[in-house]
């Protein structure tokens, strides 16, 4: 147990934090409370700006988009200690390194695990973000129950064939390429018979309609997939086997994946500090230990966090980890109503030239009401907890 | 960076937990509530040289209180240890069976120089009293024998851990203890009330997961039933975070890091609501058997609650860390 960093590890953020100096553009440094630009067109569709474009792929280059991979592929060989280290200065900062995780996080280490020589080949575009994909996997019938998936892909030999519809698809509307699940088996129940394509998003019969969200942005989107022709050798893995892909992602970056919403929450006291102050509650006891508690919370959760690393970096399962994506959902919308509340009647306006810092609550608070339900709902997380964690019976 | 246990940690946790596993049974703490003596041999035998901890880094003293809590172990190890603590900040040295005499009726640590002091742990299960006086820009610390006062019982939630109130024949006079030094002691106070904290809530989340697993109803075992799983998934959330808290903060403590005060403040208030959380929730998870006296489960119970209490419940933490993030 200790506090203190190594010489090596405090060498290792030194040169991080002299490399933001130098190339960080200002707009990476926003700050927002979740990923993204928020850059749109007129109708509110994402858009993503030059400016993204160039910080991610100049990251690449100096070897800082994923520290933990090899130079090649925009890392350093950063160890595991120094990928949480990299993961927290970024977020104290408010620094995003991409304002599309899929490529990076998901769809870059499933094709070096699971592709082939061909596909491994598409992973270093798909960190530098030169290429844009999007994930291909919730479905109308399928959201927390993925195995449900409809979405066909029948067997023509040297292609398949596939015909359905993707929902919740996140940058669809700006993506190249697309990572889909489909069934290529319907005569197997449930995880079996599922298979990972690839698809040109510009292939005949690929529509994509942007899905308005309740922040009045458009970031995800509906994708109908009418008798679509792919090519055999954009099968990932084995036919039917595509199940084991789900679990794929940046496994040296999974210990990690609290640090940014942690620290969004304890930027998100700061805020609540300075909002409490301006507005003049600073002496009001109900205001002051309403936000004392939230910044206990959040920094017990920071603390479990680099528990969980701990037992993580040495191998071991971390239970950590699966409480902190709950707790740490259902902390975020809490300070956000926090800051809603410390603006009295005025809450409601969302005016930017009227409202405490720009609307900044208001856009976090429609914006983090999807923290509970994205990337599994907290009712599954509890679900998930209770049986393996704390080992309660199956309902 | 580094939260694990070190071996030493993980020596400290396995013995104490054969310790009290041997020594602290369940028929123990129903003896010791009727007669405070009946915890002496478990104090004299094996308790007593591990007030040693003191003098550890504030992290080992953590995991072994843990299990303490885990235990509910009745008697003087904790007011002596407590005690240790703050005789260190006047570098003085309190052996034997001791408790410490802070507070005045609101039960909070700040010093005063009244010779009636309130609050005070197993004073009549002590040997000697270190006792603070002074005034809180300048507190005094002094160590008498426990003849040398009157201690009165006050009926208490946790007669296991029974509440006196002292009066000092012949005022505090002490040795004058620097305000650093005083804060140091009463942070390492903080944290060790919290990490027996977490023990006590770890005791009665296991005994309500396994309660829930052997107790069938409408032809399962109640633990399947997802309304009963939300409620233990929400203690155990609560508890994990309180217990990352007090590592985090016996870690500021001993480093005197500039976090410490926020630390220590995080650590007790979670852990305080956290052990009441989880005794609130193992309470209605036993149904009407946990509500009987025979079960046992209320040894448990009462330490949260006391504990949470002792040297100011969640509520006034929550005050103090506001103070300190308004303070800047």
């Amino acid at each position: 147990m200790r506090l203190s960093l190594a010489d090596e590890d405090l060498a290792f953020r030194d040169g991080l934090l002299a490399f933001l100096d130098a190339h960080c553009p200002p707009q990476a440094r926003a700050g927002r409370d979740f990923i993204g630009s928020g850059a749109a067109d007129d109708d509110g569709v994402m858009v993503i700006p030059d400016w993204a474009r160039a910080w991610q792929a100049t990251l690449f280059d100096h070897g800082w988009m994923v520290p933990g991979f090899a130079p090649e592929l925009g890392g350093r060989h950063a160890t595991p200690l120094q990928t949480m280290l990299y993961l927290e200065t970024l977020a104290q900062q408010g620094i995003c390194r991409s304002v599309h995780f899929g490529g990076y996080a998901i769809v870059a280490p499933s094709l070096l695990e699971f592709g082939d020589a061909a596909q491994q080949a598409l992973a270093p575009a798909a960190i530098r973000g030169d290429t844009v994909w999007c994930i291909g996997m919730s479905e109308p019938g399928a959201g927390s129950d993925l195995a449900g998936l409809a979405t066909r892909a029948v067997d023509r030999g040297d292609h398949f064939e596939v015909t359905g519809q993707k929902v919740w698809t996140s940058y669809a509307m700006v993506a190249q390429k697309g990572f889909f699940y489909v069934r290529t088996n319907p005569d197997e129940p449930r995880h079996k018979g599922i298979s990972v394509l690839i698809i040109d998003m510009d292939s005949p019969g690929v529509t994509v309609r942007p899905l308005r969200h309740i922040t009045g942005k458009a970031e995800f989107a509906e994708v109908f997939l009418d008798a679509v022709r792919v090519p055999r050798a954009n099968l990932v893995g084995e036919l039917n086997n595509g199940w084991r892909i789900t679990m794929g992602s940046l496994a040296h970056e999974r210990g990690g994946l609290w640090v940014e919403g942690v620290a969004s929450c304890l930027r998100a006291v700061d805020g609540l500090v300075a909002l409490a102050r301006r507005r003049d509650l600073a002496a009001d006891a109900r205001v002051t230990d309403r936000i004392a508690r939230l910044y206990a919370r959040a920094q017990s959760l920071r603390a479990l966090g680099w528990k969980g690393f701990a037992a993580f970096a040495q191998g071991s399962s971390a239970p950590e980890h699966s409480l902190l994506k709950l707790a740490v959902s259902e902390l975020q919308q809490a300070l956000y109503e926090c800051g809603m509340d410390l603006q009295g009647a005025g809450l409601a306006i969302t005016d930017p030239a009227r409202a405490e810092e720009g609307g900044r609550w208001q856009d976090s608070f429609l914006s983090g009401l999807a923290a509970t339900i994205g990337g599994g709902t907290s009712e599954i997380q509890r679900n998930v907890i209770a049986t393996q964690v704390l080992g309660l019976p199956r309902a | 960076m580094d939260f694990t246990l070190t071996g030493e940690q993980l020596i400290i946790r396995d013995t104490a937990r054969n310790l009290f596993a041997r020594e602290c049974p369940r028929g123990l703490l129903a003896r010791a509530w009727d007669d405070p003596g009946a915890a002496a041999p478990l104090w004299r035998d094996h308790l007593a040289d591990w007030v040693g901890l003191a003098e550890q880094p504030l992290a080992d003293a953590a995991v072994f209180l843990e299990e303490h809590g885990r235990a509910a172990a009745p008697g003087v190890f904790l007011p002596s240890l407590l005690a240790a603590y703050v005789a260190q900040a006047a570098g003085l040295t309190c052996g034997g069976a001791a408790s410490v005499a802070v507070s005045g009726p609101a039960g909070l640590w700040r010093p005063h120089a009244a010779p009636l002091k309130h609050f005070v742990p197993c004073a009549a299960q002590a040997d000697a009293l270190v006792v603070v006086g002074g005034e809180a820009a300048a507190p005094r610390v002094a160590i008498v024998p426990a003849t040398a006062v009157v201690a009165t019982a006050v009926d208490n939630l946790d007669r296991l851990r029974p509440l006196y109130t002292v009066t000092v024949s012949g005022g505090i006079a002490g040795t004058q203890v620097g305000i650093a030094q005083w804060q140091q002691a009463q942070r390492r106070c903080l944290v060790a009330v919290s990490a027996e904290l977490v023990g006590v809530g770890r005791a009665l989340l296991d005994s309500a997961v396994a309660y829930a697993g052997e107790r069938r109803q409408f032809g399962r075992p109640i633990g399947a039933f997802q309304g009963l799983q939300w409620q233990l998934v929400d203690a155990a959330v609560a508890l994990e975070r309180a217990a990352a808290a007090v590592t985090w903060a016996a870690l500021c403590v001993d480093a005197d890091d500039g976090d410490a005060p926020v630390a220590s403040h995080t650590a007790k208030l979670e852990a305080g609501s956290a052990a009441r959380h989880c005794a609130r929730t193992a309470l209605q998870v036993h149904g009407g058997i946990g509500y009987t006296w025979e079960h046992g489960l209320h040894y448990w119970l009462r330490r949260a609650y006391a504990g949470d209490g002792f040297m100011g419940p969640a509520d006034y933490h929550a005050g103090c860390l506001a103070a300190e993030l308004f303070a800047a």
